[in-house]
């Protein structure tokens, strides 16, 4: 679904140069939900925006489905955003003065969807998050975890085949944050594969795998009964 | 897409009631201002009779004198002297030929309702009214046979002719014009060509319709004076018969050809009779004879006035800097919108969809500020037609400019719009989306 090799990001001032990014490689399968962790700094942003082609990375080689995108014009980015990948944010990032419908409606206008045809995507997702009958209502009549589900009803109307997270949860309450995991795990076994960003170690140990990473370099850990460990030592004998 | 952004753009001006609003004013008051002097500008400079201007010529002879001429400088007068009007008209080139004055007369009004009143007018020969497509609403203009023996008859403007006689038809009626009975041959509808470009002298140029219409050889049968400028180089003694013999210039000439392409010809014998009559002592200043069409008489006569244009740059100006404000009021407008780019971008959007959306954005702002602007144009040209005669002929919007001022209104706003629409495309979607 996803592999990076050799992937660097370096952010260049006239003074100083930052590397986020460096020997980066990843790969994220079909169908897997991948939480990845990490220190303030690490990289975990860099590595979001670069998987999500919202920033260009420095050199190294990215894969999504297929495609390889370096070299992509902002059209063709833009178009294999739009029809590949969904998007979830701690913020929410609702348009407000946009109703939930039309809030939804955004990516499929984008795709070049009929009307008809993006009514009925708009009505299942919105259903599928358990907001079908407030489409009329604006962003700011909901709360947060509605809002975070008409985000998530958003990311998924297009039907992507990857959906980024970037600390989904960051910003609601406890009961509310289960809610929207329960959410997120729902669509993953339902065939999506989801990578998201989250400092939360309760939410790392409930997906399937776990990247870790520092000082812009991956650290793989893999799920071990109760606790997460480091993939090479997983393999070791306990 | 367009509709889809279209809406959006609608949605977005009630988003900031108060930013919206002094964008829109802002633009309004400039296409206002820059669509009123243009309207003006536009009605001035008019071609009056589009469907043959190029086929219709005004002769221009120099018979100044020689003293203080400098070879190439224009002529003093644009009219000639009422013997090289006659001779012309003898001359019988082209299809159609007139020679014309303004003048006055008292009317003695068949009403005893109406006191005695003056009328001003025209005096031509026959062939003017189809010269210049004069529409009747009563008669017809008189005959070849009135002209040649400067029969009393009179053609009427409709406003004098409902005047005295109401809504009849008051052909054939008398009239008492200057003490003697007229016969009225014709009453003609409304015509008011803009500029009055048959007859420039006498600094009316606009707003001034023709009363009355008496054929040039009646009028010279009654010695009635010309009502207009008169340019004299030298003493022309005194009485009627004086002034028709001396070279004072207070008359027009107007040719029509059957085409454009006959202008040579008629240039050729304009020529041969000028030279003519330099052999008869005339014409001393060996001047070139000009013949201009419509077009070029009112750029050789400066219809549209230095002043005119200056208040067009001037206005066109003011445009100019509500430009400046609006591309500061949008570029605030859009820089709140910098989240929302960032959304979008990673929903899919391009930046050329961006760029298209909040362009067409800015369109609606200048439609709904060309609407604003409209009414303000019909406010100002209403202020300036309260002015006077001439400037209430000219202050008045035709489609053209009806369309041209949503042309200027949307067109003004989307160049306003590109630099605040160039930087909204260049948000970046990743620092937007994480700063929320």
């Amino acid at each position: 679904m996803l592999r990076m090799t050799n992937l660097s990001k370096v952010y260049r001032t006239h003074m100083i140069e930052t590397h986020a990014l460096r020997g980066f490689e990843i790969e994220v399968r079909e169908g897997e939900f991948v939480t990845v962790t990490g220190p303030s700094g690490s990289g975990k942003t860099s590595f979001l925006n670069i998987a999500g082609l919202l920033e260009e990375f420095t050199s190294g080689e990215y894969i999504l489905d297929g495609v390889n995108v370096k070299g992509l014009d902002d059209n063709a980015r833009s178009r294999l955003r739009n029809e590949k990948l969904g998007f979830i944010f701690q913020g929410f990032n609702l348009i407000p003065d946009l109703n939930l419908f039309d809030n939804v409606d955004v990516p499929l206008r984008y795709r070049g969807f009929n009307a008809s045809e993006r009514k009925k995507r708009i009505e299942d997702a919105l259903s599928k998050v358990g907001l079908a009958s407030r489409m009329k209502h604006y962003p700011a009549e909901l709360s947060g975890g509605q809002q975070q589900r008409v985000a998530i009803a958003r990311a998924l109307a297009g039907s992507p085949k990857l959906l980024l997270a970037d600390e989904p949860t960051g910003n609601l309450d406890t009961q509310m944050a289960r809610g929207v995991m329960e959410l997120l795990e729902e669509i993953n076994a339902a065939g999506t594969t989801i990578l998201m960003v989250t400092h939360d170690p309760e939410l790392a140990v409930r997906t399937t795998r776990n990247v870790h990473i520092i000082d812009g370099r991956v650290s793989d850990l893999v799920r071990r009964g109760p606790t997460l460990v480091d993939a090479r030592a997983a393999t070791a004998p306990v | 897409m367009f509709g889809y952004y279209f809406r959006l753009g609608v949605r977005s001006l009630r988003r900031n009631p108060a930013l919206t609003a002094l964008m829109v004013l802002t633009l309004a008051v400039g296409v206002a201002a820059s669509v009123s002097t243009l309207t003006i500008l536009h009605m001035m400079s008019s071609d009056p009779i589009p469907q043959k201007s190029s086929r219709l010529f005004v002769p221009l002879i120099d018979n100044g004198p020689v003293e203080g001429y400098t070879p190439g400088e224009d002529p003093e007068d644009i009219q000639i002297s009422y013997k090289d009007a006659l001779n012309l008209l003898k001359g019988g080139q082209g299809v159609r030929r007139t020679a014309l004055y303004g003048v006055s007369a008292p009317v003695q009004p068949p009403r005893a309702d109406i006191q005695p009143f003056n009328l001003t007018g025209l005096a031509p020969t026959r062939d003017f009214f189809a010269m210049f497509d004069v529409p009747f609403l009563h008669g017809q203009a008189w005959t070849e046979q009135d002209d040649a023996r400067g029969a009393d008859v009179v053609v009427l403007s409709r406003e004098i002719a409902e005047k005295l006689y109401g809504d009849a038809d008051p052909v054939g009626q008398r009239i008492a014009l200057m003490g003697f009975p007229f016969t009225i041959v014709g009453v003609i509808d409304n015509w008011m060509p803009l500029p009055r470009f048959y007859r420039l002298n006498g600094g009316v140029r606009y707003g001034a319709g023709e009363e009355f219409f008496i054929p040039l050889a009646t009028s010279i049968r009654h010695e009635v004076t010309h009502n207009g400028s008169m340019s004299c180089s030298s003493n022309a003694g005194a009485g009627f018969a004086a002034r028709l013999a001396s070279e004072c210039t207070w008359i027009t000439v107007w040719f029509e050809t059957a085409s454009a392409g006959d202008r040579a010809e008629l240039q050729t014998w304009l020529d041969n009779y000028a030279a003519d009559q330099r052999k008869l002592g005339r014409l001393k200043r060996n001047a070139q004879n000009r013949l201009y069409d419509v077009p070029e008489w009112l750029v050789y006569t400066k219809v549209v006035g230095k002043d005119s244009k200056l208040q067009t740059w001037l206005a066109f100006g003011f445009l100019a800097l509500c430009l400046v404000n609006t591309i500061g009021l949008l570029l605030a407008k859009f820089s709140v919108r910098a989240a929302e780019i960032g959304v979008r971008r990673a929903l899919g959007a391009s930046r050329a969809e961006i760029f298209r959306q909040f362009l067409i954005e800015t369109s609606v702002v200048g439609l709904v500020g060309g609407v604003l602007g409209l009414v303000l144009a019909f406010g100002a040209l209403a202020l300036i037609g309260m002015q006077g005669k001439q400037t209430a002929a000219v202050a008045h919007m035709d489609w053209q400019m009806l369309i041209l001022t949503f042309v200027i209104s949307v067109g003004a706003a989307i160049l306003a719009g590109l630099l605040p629409t160039w930087r909204a495309c260049q948000v970046t979607p990743a620092i937007q989306l994480k700063s929320q």
